[in-house]
């Protein structure tokens, strides 16, 4: 199978699992994430001690499946990883640990699980259909468009996530969106804020 | 967290009090200095010790961090445990080395939740919320 197929066959899971579940194509909580693990019987773990780049795991041995997934991370990337950790469970369960940070981000096996948790979180077709409503031209969407569009739809993919997709799409040219920043444009945009800050950053502490 | 005395509550409570007493190459610590740097009261710690109290996991969690040893180390087993993880862990070992550290960490810690499981009844009353459990 080649990476473009394997990537496809990414794609039409984070359907399946959509379909089955009943998911919203636009936005996926934790509380929906919570009901798919209780359903596959996997056990999933907030850790709290510190970790630099390691985002989440999955573990499958005789304890079980579990995800173990970094506590502080702030919600948008919190949902990504729990969708990444997903796929691993239900592709890669034959492997006892899978984990995901930046030293192991070109493996096929993590791109894959990077375009399912992008593609559960926002469909691929809703993305478009959206950014048509919002007269969208490509390739000149502008971080303003994406702003709107996270507005609207309240989707927990992160504007890093919505940016990627939409230059990969050609909707803009490459290199053409921000990095960063995107918190100022939202405020700019949107002076009150439209979703709850900070309530991933919030981690307690043991003791 | 309070329990009936077991056979584990016993070996975990005199494995604290061997940690402490053995603390800074044998100078030790007082209950007192230990239950002031881990924010618990010296009552706390010596109903561990003697197995009146059992600890959460996220109280020996606390505890492996302050003695720098495994989680692991507060339960009477074999080797294979510590096999276990270190097999498994093999596979991470691109990892950055404090990630691979606290890795390694949960992976013990995992281990030991299976390993506490049934080891005591938890107390009544307001039920806290442990170290790894979800929203």
């Amino acid at each position: 199978m080649t990476r473009t197929e394997y990537y496809s066959r990414m794609e039409f899971l984070a359907g399946e699992v959509r379909d089955r579940f009943g998911l919203s194509p636009e936005r996926v909580t934790k509380r929906d994430f919570a009901r798919i693990f209780r359903a596959e019987g996997v056990r999933l773990d907030r850790w709290r001690g510190p970790l630099k780049r390691l985002r989440g795991a999955y573990f499958n041995d005789d304890l079980g499946p579990t995800i173990m997934v970094n506590a502080a991370l702030p919600d948008d990337p919190y949902i990504f990883t729990l969708g990444h950790e997903l796929k691993h469970h239900l592709v890669d369960a034959g492997s006892v640990l899978s984990y995901c940070d930046a030293s192991n981000e070109s493996a096929m096996v993590e791109i894959g699980a990077e375009v399912f948790a992008a593609e559960l979180l926002f469909s691929e077709s809703a993305f478009r259909q959206q950014l048509d409503t919002l007269g969208v031209v490509p390739p000149n969407c502008t971080a303003e468009h994406l702003v709107h569009l996270k507005h609207r739809t309240q989707t927990t993919l992160s504007y890093s996530g919505l940016a990627k997709r939409t230059m990969r799409l050609g909707f803009a040219r490459e290199g053409s969106l921000p990095n960063g920043g995107w918190r100022r444009i939202e405020d700019s945009l949107y002076p009150n804020p439209f979703r709850r800050r900070g309530v991933g950053a919030r981690v307690l502490r043991h003791g | 967290m309070t329990s009936r005395s077991t056979p584990l509550t016993e070996f975990v409570g005199q494995r604290i009090r061997d940690l402490r007493v053995g603390y800074a190459s044998g100078e030790g610590l007082s209950q007192e200095a230990l239950a002031k740097a881990l924010g618990k009261t010296g009552n706390t710690i010596s109903r561990w010790e003697t197995g009146t109290y059992k600890p959460t996991l996220d109280d020996l969690d606390q505890l492996a961090r302050f003695f720098a040893v495994s989680i692991l180390s507060f339960f009477p087993r074999d080797n294979s445990e510590d096999d276990n993880v270190a097999a498994l862990l093999r596979t991470a070992r691109q990892l950055d080395a404090a990630d691979l550290e606290e890795l390694s960490r949960y992976a013990e810690f995992r281990k030991a939740r299976s390993l506490y499981a049934g080891g005591g009844r938890p107390a009544p009353g307001r039920k806290r919320k442990a170290q790894g459990d979800a929203d």
